[in-house]
């Protein structure tokens, strides 16, 4: 017999002597009577005690919860029966009856019935309802003492230790008290006339079949949940199978192992076991259909007393003389390893499965592994290997064996692994592609196997590991019960050691760089080196965790699944209503196993991590994208920005005015401040909001915010110190309107206006004072109209001396007009993502300062390339390309000797495209392809382009040391090794030219640098010439993209042109009026045809060409677009309707359509002779035939050509 | 016993030597080992030294040395290649061939010398003599995948696999000749580098290259890039990073003029810059046989 390694304890309680037990069905709950009296109520799982109930005198031998309803029932040595509610907390009722100690009471599954059997050798059957005794099964001779009912039929079965098991028929009784019906004749019959009425003529409950053959009392007796089995325990130390049909009974066999007395059994609720614990102080654990012993825990002083299962979970709970233990016989942890979208795992049934993240789907059975270890135990771990599609999984039993198998290609069913690998050790991984590491706890060895099993090499991992895991490359984590090392394999030699505790799983981030280490209540994140990032508690049991693609650590917990961010930050992201393992997240989606091994989904919001990592990383933009798509509202959000220090973006969040105006002030944004105290107008707010702005310098606003409240004191004293003399007169006034005289009088000082201070104290009938103001300020004839008016004279009155008097500084700089030089408010360059989006119209609108070269920046990118209907002359993709295509392939490699091709020979005959003759070296053929298909002639400018090409195209490895490195070619045919197939890569393809390339030629545009754009629009030609596409779609689009680029080359030039004229000669203003014209034809993006526009309206206005003006401004408004602009085209429009002529007569017919020649920029009418370019399209004069292209550098107008080609359908 | 194999203990030092990391292999103290063993490790020194550009000191510490040794006439033929003396190099590889064709090191560094000058038949001669030397297996892999023989090049490969399975040479002589053949080929020769690569015992320029150039070719422009840039930050001067970066900056749109020109300054003479020379002339020559009908 072997000591169990499989047993876990999930929780242990400390008491006095536990008799009684009982599963909570749903919650996790458990309750215990003990031989104290004391009834407890515990929670299993946070290992709390709920409650406490004491009203039994003596030990309580018996306890049960109902199914459904909140109470329970309890029996006891004070022969009384309790019935109690555990929501109230109290005892309802009491039965009393039995004559003896009470061994054990339960509820019946449906009926409200409860059953009890006692040591006065009786069994009763109480009604709880109407609380009262409705059968009474007397038969044995001794104590009863245990009685249970059937879980389905209407059957009990009771032991005593008259040594006896009885089974018992209660069809009777349930007849009798069921809702009366229509009774049948046979019934009646059956009632009036008891066949088979006991000794005492009940015929409510009959003795079925009496089992004899233990040969000492017998303590427990239980139903197989299912089958017609019965199994007992007795003093005789012996576990008893009993089977049962409808007519007989006998024993089936013998557990034998228990060496003291036997106290209780059960059968497991869902494997073929039987459970026994006894006074020998152990857990047994039996085979039920071999009776074989499978395993056994022993306590070391404690005598077990009671066991109980869990209905529905895989949890079992022993009662023994110290208290309960609350244990699962076998890890539940499903067996799995992850690899990229693929999740490998070991179901149940000991079958391994693969699961596809991408499509979702389970597939068949791909083996069995039945025969790995003991039929009992499952699979504790699986390691995959992707080189060798190969599994390394490590069982338990027999102190922990491990099997090396190769997968099959195809999942075709649970088959037995064929060359198995197999041999003794704790953990087994693999370490690289051909190595695996296995450890063996025991001896305190890894060894470091090949794939053929065999030992290369043996470590000594360090004192007291208890596990090893894979270490990124080469590497080993040895885990020991208070650190984690780092090992390297090749060096034999410690890396780093990190002091942590009790870890139990490690994982890894996708992409190798971090790994969280795992134990009971806390994840501790480590880089690859072993320094520790974060650590973070949890209260409650950790049980997996998952590595999402931006780094964010998702954990699962008994009921919750968390996050945690590189820097310890943590939430819950949802509930868990059952215990999961994740495996793998993926955006939305979490991936995880169940505890019955099935792979399921949950859906997550990962809005709020995301969120949180972004501010980490100071993303902004993809915090904007969030609060845009999500709805991040929430309080938590905001006091999380406030109290890390972010409150300019949590601004961004708060609709509340209130909390609004907080945030402002806190981050001092005043002008949502002053947004948000015009809203509310509070007067509270106002003074808040006039303190921060005083202390801004921003006298502005505090202006506004004392006028606001009134408060002319404040505000007097702001104008005099700003200098504002005339609003500190306008304060005098007001002053005199209110007749508030001191104000008055202070804002006359603070003026210097002593006329009215006198003024003021005549009014108030201050004689004196007047006198004494208007003497001291040597107005003596004011003085003296004083003393005239009173009656006096100057000898009446005796005076100070007076001394010269203050006067009131003047202001030197107009402070009032400005605000003082405030500090940028410091917007985050969050906010300025958000602001981007508001100013771009208005820097779009300085762009067309008719100075164009003084504009500042533009914002960047924004434009998506938007279809031009354009066709485009010379292309024929119909046609054939006549090039020297090999019509038979001649093999090489048929010699048996000497030098064979380079691949690079074989591009240049595998594809008729001239960007891979050029990749292939060989330029001459490709500036045949190229003249042949688009005329090109000069091929200087397309020289970097060439090269560029040709440079992408090998790669250099170095292998033997002295030997130059060996050459190999870079193939766009990743997948292919047929060499008449293989194809070089082509540097920048198309998607690369339409997302950066032509967005760089549209911002060189917006930012008005036109020569940059020009260059990089030929870029972009020359990009195009020489490329290759995948797809008919991709030919078009490569159309459209040429074009795009004509139309803007040319109308910089256009510009560009204008620009380079002097406008003071009458010819030279007319060319730019002309070419101002011009500018305007070329088929732009309306955002920046707009731009032309508004140049050349300006233009033609200022120059008092209205006519022409006119039509600009009709058709800039027919455009639409910001309003601004808008405004500005109406408003010359308007002027320009009251003339409408033109003062210098241009060339340019505002009605007809036209193209520009790009060489002469000069229209060319419909009808008029004109050649075209072969590759760009660009329209010219016909005397232009025969040069190079203006537009494009490279190619002949008019000359001959085929077209371009770029795609050859089936070569990619 | 083979030295050189798993359990011999020459292993490390072999194996640092073909991992690249020359440095380490200098710094071995060769004092442990068993006489016999001193003389291949103080060759794998030498080579060490000869591979990080020392030949000139190799040259003057083997001047003293007995000229009769066949081994380190070898190593001295190495060397006077390595230092640009190719004429006496020639002359002593010819002449230890002929003399010394069943000595292990004469096979390898002669048949190098050869190589590298372009005697690919003779070099292959003499190395098809070895008696289970892999890295004479290796050398002829990389000759045969020098002429474009990559079917001659595999065929020794899964020779030398049947007797050698584990050992790292073939590994990387297997992938030499996955890069080359392509397909699932590349997965399986960046899984080897990778490996080198990530472990910190094994990490050199010749693996974060190895690894780079598998990336690729696989198409994974952005983890090839993460490779290079850690390579270049840590081996600045390593030609071979250079080089592969300047091809991976074109692969990606950017401009490989930087590194161009670092390439230029620390190694002249790279294929690369004599490649792209040889078809920049090509390109001027080809390009003058057009103009255009009527010059603007």
């Amino acid at each position: 017999m072997q000591s169990s390694p499989n047993m876990l304890t999930k929780f242990e309680s400390k008491s006095s002597r536990a008799k009684g037990i009982a599963f909570h069905p749903k919650r996790p709950w458990i309750l215990v009577s003990l031989h104290s009296s004391t009834i407890q109520l515990w929670d299993y799982r946070m290992g709390t005690l709920i409650d406490r109930f004491e009203e039994h005198d003596g030990p309580v031998r018996g306890i049960d919860f109902h199914p459904t309803q909140p109470m329970f029932v309890s029996g006891g040595d004070d022969y009384k029966i309790k019935v109690w509610n555990y929501q109230t907390r109290r005892c309802m009722f009491t039965l009393n009856g039995h004559l003896d100690y009470v061994r054990t009471v339960f509820f019946h599954h449906e009926l409200p019935w409860i059953l009890s059997a006692s040591d006065d050798q009786t069994i009763r059957i109480w009604n709880w309802q109407n609380r009262s005794l409705i059968c009474t099964m007397t038969g044995h001779n001794h104590y009863v003492m245990c009685a249970q009912f059937h879980p389905t039929e209407d059957l009990i079965a009771s032991a005593s230790l008259d040594q006896s098991v009885r089974i018992w028929d209660i069809s009777g009784l349930r007849k009798k008290h069921s809702a009366p019906t229509t009774i049948s004749f046979e019934d009646q019959m059956a009632r009036a006339n008891p066949g088979q009425a006991d000794m005492f003529g009940n015929t409510d409950a009959v003795v079925k079949f009496v089992l004899e053959g233990h040969d000492r009392g017998v303590n427990w007796v239980s139903f197989h949940p299912t089958l017609p089995l019965i199994v007992s325990a007795g003093d005789d130390r012996l576990i008893k199978l009993w089977r049962m049909s409808d007519t007989k009974a006998w024993e089936v066999d013998t557990c034998r192992g228990h060496f003291q007395n036997a106290s209780a059994c059960l059968f497991h609720p869902h494997q073929d076991l039987i459970l026994s614990v006894g006074e020998d102080k152990t857990i047994r654990c039996w085979d039920l259909n071999k009776r074989t012993s499978v395993q056994s825990f022993k306590r070391d002083l404690d005598r077990f007393w009671v066991i109980a299962a869990h209905p529905e979970i895989n949890l079992f709970a022993a009662g023994h003389d110290t208290g309960v233990m609350v244990f699962k016989l076998e890890r539940e942890r499903p067996a799995s390893a992850v690899y990229q979208n693929q999740l490998f795992y070991i179901t149940k049934e000991k079958h391994v499965k693969s699961y596809d993240f991408g499509k979702n789907v389970e597939s068949p059975p791909m083996l069995s592994l039945r025969k790995l270890g003991s039929p009992w135990v499952p699979p504790r771990t699986l390691s995959y290997n992707p080189a060798e599609r190969a599994i390394l999984v490590t069982s338990p039993t027999d102190g922990g064996v491990y099997e090396l198998i190769h997968l099959p290609r195809d999942a075709t069913g649970a088959v037995e692994p064929t060359d198995v690998k197999r041999g003794q050790g704790t953990s087994a991984v693999f370490v690289a592609r051909n190595r695996f590491a296995v450890f063996s706890q025991g001896n305190q060895q890894v060894d470091i196997k090949d794939l053929s099993n065999a030992t290369t090499k043996s470590i000594k991992p360090p004192v007291g590991t208890t596990d090893i895991y894979f270490g990124g490359t080469g590497c080993l984590l040895f885990i020991t019960p208070t650190s984690v090392v780092l090992f390297d394999i090749q060096q034999k030699k410690q890396l780093a050691e990190l002091a942590v505790s009790g870890v139990k799983y490690v994982v890894w981030s996708n992409d190798g760089l971090y790994a969280a280490l795992l134990s009971k209540h806390n994840v501790t994140i480590v880089t690859k080196t072993l320094e520790q990032v974060s650590s973070l508690h949890e209260t409650i049991r950790i049980k997996s965790a998952a590595w999402d693609d931006a780094g964010v650590l998702l954990y699962s917990t008994l009921n919750h699944v968390k996050y945690s961010l590189l820097n310890g930050d943590n939430g819950i992201i949802r509930t868990l209503d059952q215990t999961v393992y994740l495996v793998k997240v993926k955006g939305r989606s979490v991936y995880c196993l169940d505890r019955s091994a099935k792979p399921r989904v949950l859906d997550i919001d990962p809005t709020e991590y995301r969120f949180k990592l972004a501010l980490v990383k100071r993303n902004y933009d993809e915090m904007l994208q969030i609060i845009k798509t999500s709805s991040l509202v929430g309080q938590s959000i905001i006091s999380y920005l406030q109290k890390k220090g972010y409150p300019e973006i949590a601004l961004q969040f708060v609709q509340d005015s209130q909390t609004r105006f907080e945030l402002a002030l806190e981050c001092g944004n005043l002008d949502v401040a002053i947004e948000m105290a015009r809203e509310l107008d509070r007067p509270n707010l106002w003074t808040r909001l006039g303190a921060e702005a005083l202390a801004h310098g921003n006298h502005q606003t505090v202006e506004m915010a004392y006028q606001k409240q009134r408060n002319f004191d404040k505000l007097s004293f702001l104008y005099l110190s700003t200098g504002d003399q005339e609003k500190l007169s306008r304060m005098a006034k007001i002053a005199e309107h209110r007749g508030d005289f001191t104000s008055r009088f202070q804002n006359a000082i603070y003026r210097g206006d002593v006329e009215d201070r006198i003024q003021m104290f005549k009014e108030v009938d201050l004689y004196p004072l007047a006198y004494l103001t208007a003497k001291s300020h040597g107005l003596t004839e004011e003085a003296e109209s004083i003393l005239e008016a009173c009656g006096l004279t100057e000898d009446q009155i005796t005076l100070s001396t007076i001394e010269e008097p203050l006067r009131v500084p003047q202001p030197i700089v107009p402070t009032f007009k400005a605000n003082w030089p405030v500090k940028a408010a410091a917007h985050s360059s969050f906010e300025k993502a958000l602001l981007g989006e508001v100013g771009e119209v208005d820097d779009e609108v300085a762009a067309i300062e008719f100075e164009p070269e003084e504009e500042g920046e533009v914002a960047a990118a924004r434009d998506t390339f938007e279809d031009e209907e354009e066709d485009v002359a010379g292309w024929d993709m119909g046609d054939e390309i006549n090039v020297e295509e090999d019509a038979e392939f001649v093999d090489v490699e048929g010699a048996e000797a000497g030098a064979g091709g380079a691949e690079a020979d074989l591009w240049a005959r595998n594809s008729p495209l001239a960007a891979d003759h050029v990749a292939a070296g060989s330029f001459e053929t490709a500036m045949q392809l190229l003249n042949r298909q688009v005329g090109a002639v000069n091929f200087a400018p397309l020289k970097p382009r060439f090269l560029e090409i040709y440079k992408g195209s090998k790669t250099y490895l170095p292998a033997s040391a002295g030997l130059p490195p060996l050459v190999n070619y870079v193939r766009r045919t990743v997948e292919e090794t047929d060499s008449r197939k293989v194809l070089p890569v082509i540097p920048r393809d198309l998607e690369t030219i339409a997302n950066v390339d032509l967005q760089e030629g549209y911002a060189a545009m917006r930012a008005n640098k036109l020569e940059d754009g020009v260059k990089v629009f030929k870029g972009i030609l020359h990009s195009i010439l020489l490329n290759t596409v995948s797809s008919e779609a991709e030919v078009e689009q490569a159309k459209k993209i040429i074009a795009t680029a004509r139309e803007y080359i040319l109308a910089m030039s256009i510009e560009l042109e204008r620009r380079s004229l002097s406008t003071d000669t009458p010819e030279g203003l007319k060319r730019s009026l002309e070419l101002s014209a011009y500018f305007t034809i070329p088929k732009l993006e309306v955002a920046h045809r707009q731009l032309a526009l508004m140049a050349a309206m300006k233009f033609a206005f200022a120059n008092k060409n209205y006519s022409s003006a006119l039509s600009f401004a009709n058709r800039m408004l027919a455009n639409g677009g910001s309003p601004k602009l808008l405004e500005q085209a109406r408003k010359i429009k308007l002027q320009s309707e009251r003339s409408a002529q033109d003062k210098i007569d241009i060339e340019f017919d505002q009605f007809a359509e036209f193209d520009i020649c790009a060489a002469s920029y000069t229209p060319i009418y419909g009808g008029s002779p004109s050649v075209s370019d072969p590759f760009t399209g660009a329209k010219y004069h016909e005397q232009y035939k025969g040069t190079v292209c203006r537009i494009s550098e490279v190619t002949e107008i008019g000359a001959p050509a085929s077209g371009l080609r770029l795609f050859v359908p089936g070569q990619y | 016993m083979d030295p050189f194999s798993a359990e011999g203990e020459l292993i490390n030092i072999h194996n640092a030597f073909h991992q690249g990391q020359y440095p380490a292999v200098i710094d071995f103290d060769p004092a442990a080992l068993s006489p016999e063993n001193q003389l291949p490790a103080r060759i794998l020194q030498l080579r060490a030294q000869i591979a990080l550009g020392q030949s000139a000191a190799v040259l003057a510490e083997l001047a003293g040395e007995d000229d009769s040794n066949p081994d380190l006439a070898a190593v001295k033929a190495l060397a006077q290649q390595s230092a640009g003396d190719l004429e006496s190099a020639h002359t002593l590889a010819q002449d230890l061939a002929e003399n010394f064709p069943d000595n292990g090191t004469v096979q390898v560094l002669a048949g190098t010398v050869l190589q590298a000058q372009g005697h690919s038949e003779e070099a292959l001669a003499l190395l098809a003599k070895h008696q289970g030397s892999l890295e004479a297996v290796a050398l002829i892999v990389q000759i045969h995948l020098h002429q474009n023989r990559s079917d001659l090049a595999l065929k020794e490969v899964q020779a030398a696999k049947r007797w050698a399975q584990d050992s790292l040479l073939v590994n990387l002589a297997e992938s030499w000749v996955g890069l080359r053949v392509g397909g699932e080929k590349y997965q399986a020769a960046f899984y080897v580098y990778e490996e080198l690569a990530s472990a910190p015992g094994t990490a050199a320029p010749l693996s974060i290259v190895g690894q780079a150039v598998a990336e690729l070719h696989l198409g994974r422009l952005p983890e090839a890039e993460a490779a290079l840039s850690t390579a270049l930050e840590k081996y600045p001067d390593e030609a071979e990073v250079i080089a592969n970066a300047i091809v991976l900056n074109v692969l990606a749109g950017k401009s490989a003029e930087e590194l161009e020109g670092r390439l230029q300054q620390t190694h002249p003479s790279h294929p690369l810059l004599s490649d792209i020379q040889e078809k920049s002339d090509l390109f001027d020559s080809a390009a003058a046989k057009y103009a255009p009908r009527v010059l603007a």
